[in-house]
């Protein structure tokens, strides 16, 4: 009686009236989410922020430093060792080091702030495959690192300039030296960031993740470092930052720093870390409970 | 309708869920009654293929949740804690579940207003009071107009208002033919709106029947009798089988006979009695009759319900207890 009554409820609305979840939904779904929280447009507006006010910070160092060598100033091993070109070249990407931070935490909190907050109960009653949620979130934290730090860079650039000529230094933003960097660089922070959404769904915890993050990035470089032995100078290479400086030498006309990976290597290596987190992410998804 | 077969949570050492079978049917509330940790919450998660079942399973019309193509068309849910980001606002939030199914903004606006969060609905839930959080999980359970219904402890934090319109809601939804599955741990809201139960505890299913065969199993009908020589009354009414009471003074609860029995007595003995009442036992006594063993967390003044009477030691002499006798004749 009751399915009688279930079925004419039902026929009489369109077909599209039953629609489910699919890929594209969730990625409309996941762009409202992103999109209607405050702290996302605040972690967007650091980040730029940081890029462009260290591509002006740099300039006015390099500015600076270039006076004074030509003043016959400073003739230090520091002024001697500056590659004043490179260094103009690389300028607008000088924040990245810092803005992937930002966008890495944005990225973790994407995903464990559904767990943090219980809201991962709705979305995952709503989208029971659960995989297109991560996948969506995935391309977002990805378009976001990317778009972030090319736009960043590219105001940093700009901003730069006019502080340069002060100095008689010139940056062509358009040269394919700076296109290059840039470019590289983007594709690098969508890595992190992505790297920061895998740890996100692994640990599902926002300070957990984050610290991770962090420790990957930042922390075991250091300790590498610091440890001697060949073993350690030849496992650095393999950690994600090393591996993306081995990356930002492709294409690049100089030569290139027997520290580092080849490139093709670095990016091997990058994007390996990216694949494994992942892939652990989307299995740990499906198989724990929400 | 939502069927489970066997259905078994085990976290570790722990069994939350122990081997349940029940069915759920359309067109009726169905209650889910249980004392805190008896698994209700744990059972509804498996419902919604949140957590996956250590044994059994469990459908909802007929597939298992995450067979579904559109399943908040299927079946919407009110889970226990909040699942809501408090940054997001209420209509962002309904917006992104609704994005999955491709339902309109119409169908989000009319949840809202249907949920009476049309005064908040641009705020961010950070800010909301308990009820107004709990009507933004009602929001959701219906925004894919799902046939069935499954709300955790939906009038937890309402005001009495709100207590009003949920059990309305609820009886209408089912009153359309639509399953309804209802959890609390308030045996008073169970009575005023559901037409079925099913008694959890300790994992275990303790009854599963119409809500006023739950009450008439579990209690003992009961007569209330007023008279102005109680003592007397209670003498001769005494034998073997009966239990006697007084609530208060010149009241009588006598249980074991029926009204016709005690009015006859009376007459045979010229007792004027002014009150005979025959007595329902309430859904709380049959509740705590049928949970007593299966309370996870009891607290240790458990004498707040009455003891069975055959485990009483005045029971079987079928008279009152001291305490009551005192009372009687003071």
């Amino acid at each position: 009686m009751s399915t009688a009554v279930q079925t004419n409820r039902r026929s009489a609305v369109p077909q599209e009236r039953l629609a489910g979840p699919n890929f594209l939904r969730v990625l409309n779904s996941e762009r409202i989410k992103l999109l209607s929280l405050l702290s996302t447009r605040i972690l967007l507006l650091c980040g730029v922020v940081l890029l462009v006010g260290f591509a002006a910070l740099q300039a006015w160092g390099i500015g600076q430093v270039t006076t004074n060598v030509q003043n016959g100033g400073a003739t230090g091993p520091r002024a001697e060792a500056l590659d004043t070109t490179s260094a103009v070249l690389h300028l607008p990407a000088g924040g990245v080091s810092f803005a992937q931070l930002i966008v890495g935490a944005l990225a973790v909190l994407m995903i464990s702030s559904e767990f943090t907050t219980g809201m991962s109960r709705a979305t995952f009653a709503a989208v029971p495959t659960r995989w297109p949620v991560l996948a969506a979130k995935g391309v977002y934290a990805a378009v976001v690192g990317f778009v972030l730090t090319y736009v960043g860079a590219y105001i940093g650039g700009l901003v730069a300039q006019p502080i340069l000529a002060n100095y008689n230094l010139h940056l062509d933003m358009a040269s394919g030296e700076v296109q290059r960097f840039m470019l590289l660089n983007a594709a690098y922070v969508a890595a992190v960031a992505l790297m920061g959404l895998a740890l996100g769904a692994l640990l599902r915890n926002s300070a957990g993740a984050i610290v991770t993050l962090v420790a990957l990035l930042f922390v075991l470089p250091i300790i590498f470092q610091l440890i001697p032995g060949d073993f350690f100078t030849e496992a650095r290479k393999y950690l994600p930052t090393n591996a993306a400086d081995a990356m930002f030498e492709a294409g690049s006309s100089s030569a290139l720093n027997t520290a580092y990976l080849e490139p093709w290597q670095g990016t091997l290596v990058l994007v390996a870390y990216v694949v494994a987190l992942l892939g652990a992410g989307f299995v740990t998804l499906r198989q724990r409970d929400v | 309708m939502i069927q489970a077969t066997d259905l078994a949570k085990v976290y570790g050492a722990k069994t939350a869920v122990d081997g349940v079978t029940f069915t759920v049917q359309p067109g009726r509330v169905t209650g889910f009654l249980g004392p805190n940790g008896a698994g209700k919450s744990t059972t509804m998660r498996m419902i919604m293929g949140l957590d996956a079942p250590t044994r059994g399973t469990v459908t909802v019309n007929g597939a298992p949740y995450q067979k579904h193509r559109a399943p908040l068309r299927e079946i919407g849910a009110l889970l226990e804690a909040r699942a809501v980001h408090p940054g997001r606002t209420a209509y962002s939030h309904l917006s992104a579940l609704a994005a999955t199914h491709g339902i309109p903004s119409q169908r989000v606006n009319e949840v809202i207003e249907m949920t009476g969060l049309g005064a908040v609905a641009k705020k961010k839930v950070k800010g909301f009071s308990l009820g107004m959080g709990q009507r933004l999980g009602i929001a959701a359970a219906l925004l894919g107009d799902p046939q069935v219904v499954v709300l955790d402890e939906p009038v937890n934090g309402l005001d009495p208002e709100g207590v009003v319109w949920v059990r309305n809601l609820v009886k209408y939804l089912a009153s359309e033919g639509r399953t309804v599955f209802l959890s609390s741990h308030l045996m008073s809201e169970m009575a005023q709106t559901a037409d079925h139960l099913i008694v959890i505890g300790r994992g275990r299913i303790l009854a599963d029947a119409p809500i006023d065969d739950v009450i008439s199993s579990q209690g003992k009908a009961r007569t209330r009798v007023r008279t102005d020589h109680p003592e007397e009354f209670s003498r001769l009414l005494a034998r073997s089988g009966v239990t006697i009471q007084a609530p208060e003074r010149e009241v009588l609860e006598v249980g074991g006979l029926d009204p016709r029995t005690i009015a006859q007595t009376a007459l045979d003995h010229q007792i004027l009695v002014y009150e005979l009442t025959p007595l329902q036992a309430s859904l709380e006594e049959a509740y705590m009759q049928l949970t007593k063993d299966d309370v996870e967390y009891r607290s240790h003044d458990a004498s707040h319900y009455e003891e069975p009477p055959a485990s009483s030691p005045s029971g079987a002499l079928g008279t009152k207890t001291p305490n009551q006798a005192q009372e009687a004749t003071r």
